[in-house]
């Protein structure tokens, strides 16, 4: 077996192409991931013709306070068409003392932009009102002079604790993709078993002393190696060169990286068990590394998906899970044994694709 | 030494190998022939453990290897018919591994890589990666990775296909010095007639999975039911010549070549004196005459209705 597995690191110390595919997948993910950590939602605002210029530019001013959302100004048909032509989920229309937002369709991020919109509306109505009631006028300043160190805080946090939107929204892209390319690094190596059997060099391995389970675990241990080698790598680099906050749960996530790990190696065996040549598998790859990452929610939060069978198929993905377990010991501080559900998943994927792929292979 | 005992091969219910019974005695060098598809390759695959026989055994010492494939895979070196080599490694990094799965470690490695390198001819290119060698060298490599540990028995599937004509020899000849010198038992299997003739003592000649014929070259040949073929080249073609001698009783069949005639004749017929007779009578010039005794290739025509690399 070590003999097996020395090989592998040899053979790809003298044709690094995978090295070069690990290097250029980190790129990847480091200008996606690192170019969406400061984005901000464009918010296409249009004003009702009562409001005067002013107003308007109050309003814009203060709504563009926000962390999540940029409000840019746009005419009322540009933003109607734009959300018809389905470009914009939606846009807001403001007035002088209310608005109405225009919505395409339902998105987590409408709820957020609601609230927020309301909250900033409710608030400002409420100094106005304040203003008028009170005979002198400086009740605003004084308001903000106590907000500045206000007597009484209200601080909200979830029961799952302390992550935030961002923080969430980028380590949903990290660990998303991540694991996504993860599947090519791992699923390319593994090509070596189906080079060396059409090579000729698997049969001299089973003719000789060797075990046929050390020449595959020999192969599989390599395969596992780089691919949560490759998941390290990015992972700390997001966290030393972007400043990602991972948590403090690395022995955790570690064995959520390695039971991820697993199964998509096994499902690589599945794979070769399934195909007759090494080009039938090199055609399969990206087809698979795509549609898991899709339906297991690599690519977007699986929240935002309300298909009631897109959902049931998501959860037949490690990926899925593999997602689901690092969000949960990041950014909720969760320990293995509230894991233990999507850790046990990946396992089981793992333990019937390397059951079924050995048995196919060796089939033949 | 080694024998296998009706040995059958079955896919998607054809017959690839139906019944296969040969043996091979320590530092014999048997050769097993046949032309493509004849089921020469399920056959060593069998032989090495590789495929497990539809039915059969073969027996190494009196003891099955299809129940236990330890004890041959531990004695037996395999040259298979592809380049089994890792291309992107030099031929050094490609022993060392093939080295290292028969448990060599350390000095006794290098001592054997040394020792193959040298046998094989490579010792001065073996830091060269495999993809740049020719075939020819490629080829050496491939038998040297089969050496390394020292078997007792080679078996080698058509070892010399599409090589050129030095790196042929050289491995034609290292398998002679091998077999003559040091004793190793060799099966051979080759569609090349001459490499198997030059090679082996013994040969087993193969088609549709069968054994058709097996024995000493010699054996075989007599096959052949003692004719011999004399090809007769004349300055001019000459009817009349042709035409008497096919008159001759004493000659079986005579005819017509593009330089001449062509008699088959018993083994051992004094038929030359009258042929010259003939010729002066006709006053037609012979210009030479060329007496061939069978080949392998003619038993094989003569068992088949086919030539071995059809």
């Amino acid at each position: 077996m070590k003999s097996v597995f020395l090989l592998q690191w040899r053979r790809l110390y003298r044709a690094p192409v995978m090295l070069v595919f690990l290097v250029l997948t980190i790129v990847f993910v480091s200008l996606l991931a690192g170019a969406n950590s400061e984005n901000k939602l464009t918010v296409y605002t249009f004003f009702d013709s009562a409001l005067t210029d002013e107003g308007s530019d109050a309003w814009l001013e203060k709504l563009n306070e926000a962390e999540l959302f940029e409000f840019r100004e746009a005419q009322e048909e540009e933003a109607r068409q734009a959300v018809f032509a389905g470009e914009i989920n939606f846009a807001v229309q403001l007035m002088n003392d209310d608005y109405r937002l225009l919505v395409a369709a339902d998105d987590p991020n409408r709820f957020l932009l609601e609230n927020y919109v309301n909250q900033v509306f409710a608030e400002e109505l409420r100094l106005r009102e304040a203003e008028q009631q009170s005979s002198g006028g400086e009740i605003r300043t004084s308001v903000e002079k106590y907000m500045a160190d206000p007597p009484l805080q209200a601080v909200t946090t979830s029961l799952e604790g302390e992550g935030s939107f961002k923080q969430e929204g980028q380590l949903q892209v990290l660990f998303g993709m991540s694991l996504f390319f993860s599947i090519y690094t791992v699923l390319f190596s593994l090509m070596n078993i189906a080079e060396e059997k059409r090579g000729g060099t698997w049969d001299r391995m089973i003719i000789s002393p060797l075990r046929k389970w050390q020449v595959y675990l020999g192969h599989m241990t390599f395969c596992f190696i780089v691919g949560f080698a490759q998941i390290v790598l990015i992972f700390l680099f997001f966290h030393y060169v972007f400043g990602f906050d991972l948590g403090e749960r690395y022995g955790t996530m570690a064995v959520i990286l390695g039971c991820y790990t697993f199964a998509v190696v096994a499902l690589g065996l599945l794979l070769m068990g399934l195909v007759k040549t090494p080009q039938q598998l090199q055609a399969v790859i990206p087809i698979v590394a795509s549609a898991i990452a899709m339906l297991g929610g690599a690519f977007w939060p699986i929240e935002v998906v309300t298909n009631e069978i897109m959902l049931a198929v998501s959860k037949g993905m490690p990926i899925f899970y593999g997602i689901d377990a690092l969000k949960g010991a990041a950014l909720y501080d969760r320990g293995l044994s509230e894991l233990l559900h999507p850790i046990s998943m990946m396992m089981l994927f793992g333990v019937a694709c390397m059951g079924i792929g050995i048995n196919l292979m060796e089939r033949r | 030494m080694l024998e296998t005992e009706a040995l059958r091969k079955v896919f998607n219910g054809k017959a690839a190998v139906d019944g296969i019974n040969l043996y091979m005695e320590k530092g014999e060098s048997v050769g097993l022939l046949g032309p493509n598809g004849a089921g020469k390759s399920t056959t060593i695959s069998m032989i090495s453990s590789l495929v497990r026989p539809t039915s059969g055994d073969v027996m190494l010492h009196g003891k099955s290897t299809v129940k236990d494939p330890s004890q041959i895979r531990r004695v037996l070196g395999v040259v298979p018919q592809e380049i089994a080599l890792y291309q992107e490694l030099t031929a050094y990094e490609n022993l060392i591994f093939f080295g290292r799965i028969y448990g060599l470690r350390g000095k006794v490695l290098e001592k054997k890589i040394a020792e193959v390198l040298e046998l094989v001819g490579l010792a001065d290119r073996q830091k060269e990666v495999v993809k740049t060698y020719s075939g020819g060298m490629q080829r050496r490599i491939n038998m040297a990775a089969a050496m390394l540990h020292e078997p007792e028995i080679l078996i080698m599937d058509e070892p010399t296909v599409g090589i050129d004509p030095q790196s042929r020899s050289h491995i034609l000849e290292t398998v002679r010095r091998l077999n003559q010198e040091k004793g190793l038992t060799v099966l051979y299997t080759s569609h090349y007639m001459e490499e198997v003739e030059r090679l082996c003592d013994r040969v087993y000649i193969m088609d549709h999975g069968r054994i058709i014929a097996s024995g000493a070259k010699d054996e075989l040949k007599r096959i052949l039911s003692g004719e011999e073929t004399i090809w007769i080249d004349l300055d001019r073609p000459y009817p009349k010549l042709l035409s008497s001698l096919q008159m001759n009783e004493e000659i079986i069949q005579a005819t017509e070549t593009e330089k001449g005639v062509k008699l088959i004749v018993p083994k051992g017929a004094r038929i030359l004196a009258s042929v010259f007779q003939e010729a002066e009578h006709h006053q037609v010039q012979i210009v030479n005459v060329n007496v061939q005794t069978p080949t392998l290739e003619d038993v094989f025509l003569h068992l088949t209705g086919r030539k071995l690399r059809d």
